[in-house]
């Protein structure tokens, strides 16, 4: 594949493309963007305040729609870094591309870490182990019939780890460990490109070993401590729910996101300069591939962990899928599959959609929602006002699951433009801009 | 089938890959549309230049997908529904969450051998005879280090005079005349 084409080029004018004289983002557009997401994150903000705050129930389901919200931004951040850690240790133009996108992503982690902070004072409002922190008050709760006996149980046996102290510790841990490592990456990154020695193969090689020696144990380090955050913040819904997937699974579907996001954001980033000269369509390719991948492996996880327990078939774990198909969940469930994987999964199927700028707007925007639309799954069925009983009578607050997250998700958005202002557009003190400036070639 | 006799076309004789293109693209641009590239190695731009962009593999692969998880999934439920009705663990006969792993596998299996043996059929193979390796230094030059572009004598643009002093103008090393 490489070879030939080195010859053939500058006498046809099919010669490398020359590096835009300004690599600063496009500030203009991106202040524009930033605009419009605050417009609409303040809407919503109000239209969810105005419509659900009145009652008992709209307040629990602000609340609830506020932990979509943030297990999504979390999920930009925190798979913002998992992703710029893996495009360090595997190489390749995809990775150089999404670079300052997904550090800007990372970048986010303080926004995300205030963002935590309601989750955290109004958690006894979510939580049953927060709700009744110890065995006295289970026991109180399961007599007054707030707790089943299962639940009194298991919640004082996961006393050590699902209490309101230890969850604010472990909390503080992850924050802390994954901003010094986000902090580690975009410091190295600018240094990297004021390095005096740049362009040379000296300092290509020295910056590629220093990034993938945190980046290797700094993936590793991710997955404990996210497995940790999504049993901490999502799982734990549910006191009783054991499931050794739980981690992987929010592993894959952050990829989904993160991917989704980073494509979104250089395609509409190539309107301008820079980035029209940098995202060329083989790029664009491989990411749209790469992100088929993800859609696969996430239905995959999700369908496997189903069989199993379908085939177990223990009374211990089927509760956790009857409350999240019965009782009208069956229609959630299934356009959450249909939304998740189905659509994603047939168009990416094109070879000319995962070429075509407009429609991986639409499609990378699509799969966001899915994602939301698969967290609502995950978390509104584990209260039991909700768990088997889809309903919208009494329970108009269930609405607050749209306002609420768009409403954080603006923000969040809007930070993440400020971040991404904050750099120029690409890395280029790496081999493999040159490559990115080459003709491309019809695969 | 008669055999066809005559002029099976042009082939000239390159010693770069970038020659080859240029030539391509010429030939295009001039309105010939039936020609082929032969080289050692893939060139993307000499497909490029050939419009050699899209092909049937995709759908050939698609409906051998359709194909395996259709049969995979009616097999298992003739099977567990009529064919040999066991009561699993209580469960209906109709289960269908356990027919989907392998009705997975066969989607893969099947789409796979499509899109390898429809390939192969699509490229025209086993082909056991071609008029190109009537012309010696075809033989000796295709898998090493040359680079062929053949002008074909079924394009209605192709005269053996005309075409002939087309394709020298681009410094072949040499354009030869193949028979069938």
């Amino acid at each position: 594949m490489s070879h030939g084409h080195e010859h053939h080029g500058e006498e046809h004018g099919h010669g490398p493309k020359v590096l835009p004289a300004s690599l600063a983002a496009p500030e203009e557009a991106l202040k524009a963007w930033r605009m419009r997401l605050l417009i609409v994150g303040a809407l919503a903000a109000i239209v969810s305040l105005l419509a659900f705050s009145w009652t008992h129930e709209g307040r629990n389901h602000l609340l609830r729609g506020y932990l979509l919200g943030f297990m999504i931004s979390f999920g930009f951040a925190g798979g913002g870094l998992a992703m710029l850690m893996l495009q360090y240790v595997s190489g390749g133009k995809w990775g150089l591309l999404l670079r300052r996108p997904l550090e800007a992503m990372s970048r986010t982690l303080k926004l995300v870490a205030v963002l935590v902070i309601p989750v955290l004072v109004l958690m006894k409002h979510l939580y049953q182990w927060a709700a009744f922190p110890n065995a006295a008050a289970t026991a109180e709760a399961h007599a007054k019939g707030l707790m089943t006996q299962e639940q009194m149980l298991t919640a004082n046996a996961k006393h050590a780890m699902l209490s309101p102290g230890s969850a604010i510790g472990q909390t503080i841990v992850i924050f802390a460990v994954l901003g010094f490592m986000a902090f580690l990456l975009n410091k190295w990154s600018l240094q990297r490109d004021a390095d005096p020695l740049a362009g040379t193969q000296e300092s290509f090689d020295r910056w590629r070993i220093k990034f993938e020696n945190l980046s290797g144990i700094g993936i590793l380090i991710y997955v404990i401590l996210l497995t940790d955050g999504a049993i901490l913040w999502i799982k734990s819904l549910d006191v009783t729910w054991y499931s050794s997937i739980y981690g992987l699974q929010f592993l894959v579907g952050q990829g989904y996101q993160v991917l989704a996001l980073g494509i979104l954001s250089v395609v509409l980033l190539s309107r301008f300069q820079p980035m029209k000269t940098l995202l060329r369509v083989t790029e664009q390719h491989d990411l749209g591939k790469f992100l088929f991948a993800f859609v696969m492996l996430n239905i995959y996880l999700c369908f496997a962990e189903f069989l199993i327990i379908w085939s177990g078939n223990v009374p211990d774990e089927i509760p956790w899928y009857m409350a999240r198909v019965q009782g009208g969940w069956w229609v959630i469930c299934s356009l959450d599959f249909i939304c998740h994987w189905l659509i994603p999964f047939v168009l990416l199927l094109s070879r000319d959609l995962k070429r075509n700028k407009s429609k991986m707007i639409w499609l990378t925007c699509w799969m966001i929602f899915a994602r939301c639309l698969d967290m609502f799954w995950l978390i509104e069925p584990n209260f039991s006002d909700a768990a088997g009983n889809l309903h919208l009578a009494n329970n108009v607050g269930i609405l607050a699951y749209i306002t609420v997250p768009v409403a954080v998700l603006s923000v969040w958005g809007a930070f993440y433009l400020t971040e991404l202002m904050k750099r120029p557009l690409m890395n280029v003190n790496d081999p493999h801009l040159e490559e990115m400036l080459e003709p491309e070639h019809a695969h | 089938m008669p055999r066809k006799e005559g002029i099976y076309g042009l082939l000239a004789e390159f010693n770069t890959p970038s020659e080859l293109v240029h030539a391509t693209e010429a030939a295009q641009a001039a309105g010939y549309r039936r020609m082929e590239c032969y080289t050692p190695y893939p060139v993307e731009e000499a497909a490029t230049a050939l419009n050699f962009h899209k092909n049937r593999v995709p759908l050939v692969c698609l409906l051998g997908g359709l194909m395996g998880v259709t049969t995979a999934f009616l097999m298992q439920t003739w099977i567990a529904v009529w064919a040999y009705p066991l009561n699993i663990a209580g469960r209906p006969l109709f289960s269908w969450p356990a027919f989907i792993i392998p009705a997975y596998e066969w989607t893969i299996l099947f789409s796979g051998l499509a899109a390898g043996f429809g390939m192969i059929a699509l490229n025209g193979l086993p082909q056991l005879y071609h008029p190109l390796f009537n012309a010696p230094n075809f033989r000796n030059g295709a898998t090493t280090d040359k680079f062929f572009l053949c002008l074909e004598a079924a394009d209605p643009q192709f005269s053996p005079s005309g075409t002939r002093s087309f394709l020298e103008q681009f410094h072949a090393v040499s354009v030869v005349e193949v028979d069938h």
